[in-house]
């Protein structure tokens, strides 16, 4: 009886360990990298702005003219040269602006449409 | 002796037997740890030829927009050279022309820079008018930059 006792006791005891230990699966899930997805900056709206010529010949007339419409009779002057040359450098202001805008479309269309996302 | 060598015997059978499910076991192991090679390999194969193609997409990607960018320089090359021109056309002196026709020249720098002004905004992304789009004449275009302001336009000279 007592052999009986012992084997039960030994079955019950080893029991647990019937089957093994479970193993531990590990998966690794790729998370894409979260999307930066700033909106493009605001296309500007710049103010109009008048240019006058003034000559020697016309000057007076453009001076009066100013203080009837209601004008201070004073212009920020440049010579022929320097307009043209101020023409050329807005020219590149805009040139440059507009790479840029180009360049960041660029990047957006290549990291941020959904087949180069990840 | 007789019954020792029954028992040597038998004992030797069932090593043989044990031996040979152990072999059995083992070969049936090995399969599936082929198997699982075998699957493996295939996945990997695919997954190569997957990043190949996106290789390939994003070689063209970037070519395309190289090409893109090189051709946007091109154009603002054109267009400063046009500005020159506009300038300096034929010994042109727009500081005699100004003083020969000022009201006329003062319309033209208005108009130029009134032009001008627009290209700024849409160079920095406003959205394109009906006109702009539409426009394939040269009167029709914006002078200043007809690239980014008429992409309807072809330069001619």
């Amino acid at each position: 009886m007592s052999k009986i006792i012992a084997l039960v006791l030994i079955v019950f005891l080893t029991g647990c360990s019937i089957g093994g230990e479970k193993k531990i699966k590990i998966f690794s899930v790729e998370e894409p990298r979260q999307k930066l997805d700033y909106p493009m900056p605001t296309a500007l709206e710049l103010e109009q702005l008048k240019w006058i010529v003034i000559t020697s010949a016309n000057a007076e007339e453009v001076f009066k003219k100013m203080e009837e419409q209601g004008l201070d009779p004073v212009l920020f002057g440049l010579s022929d040269k320097d307009f043209e040359l101020l023409a050329k450098n807005f020219a590149q202001i805009r040139q440059k602006l507009q790479e840029t805008t180009n360049l960041l479309e660029e990047y957006k269309k290549y990291y941020e449409t959904d087949e180069n996302s990840n | 002796m007789f019954g020792q060598l029954r028992m040597i015997i038998t004992l030797i059978m069932i090593m043989g037997i044990a031996g040979a499910g152990m072999y059995v076991f083992k070969l049936r192991a090995d399969n599936a740890v082929l198997k699982s090679n075998q699957l493996k390999l295939e996945q990997s194969i695919e997954s190569q030829t997957k990043l190949l193609e996106q290789q390939k997409k994003d070689f063209d990607a970037i070519l395309e927009s190289n090409k893109k960018l090189n051709n946007l320089i091109q154009t603002f090359k054109q267009d400063l050279d046009d500005l020159d021109k506009r300038f300096n056309k034929k010994k042109r002196d727009v500081g005699k022309l100004a003083i020969a026709r000022t009201k006329a020249i003062e319309r033209i720098i208005n108009k130029g820079a009134e032009n001008a002004q627009r290209c700024v905004e849409l160079a920095s992304g406003a959205e394109h008018t009906e006109e702009e789009l539409k426009a394939t004449k040269r009167s029709e275009i914006n002078p200043e930059c007809p690239a980014l302001a008429n992409p309807g336009y072809v330069h001619y000279e």
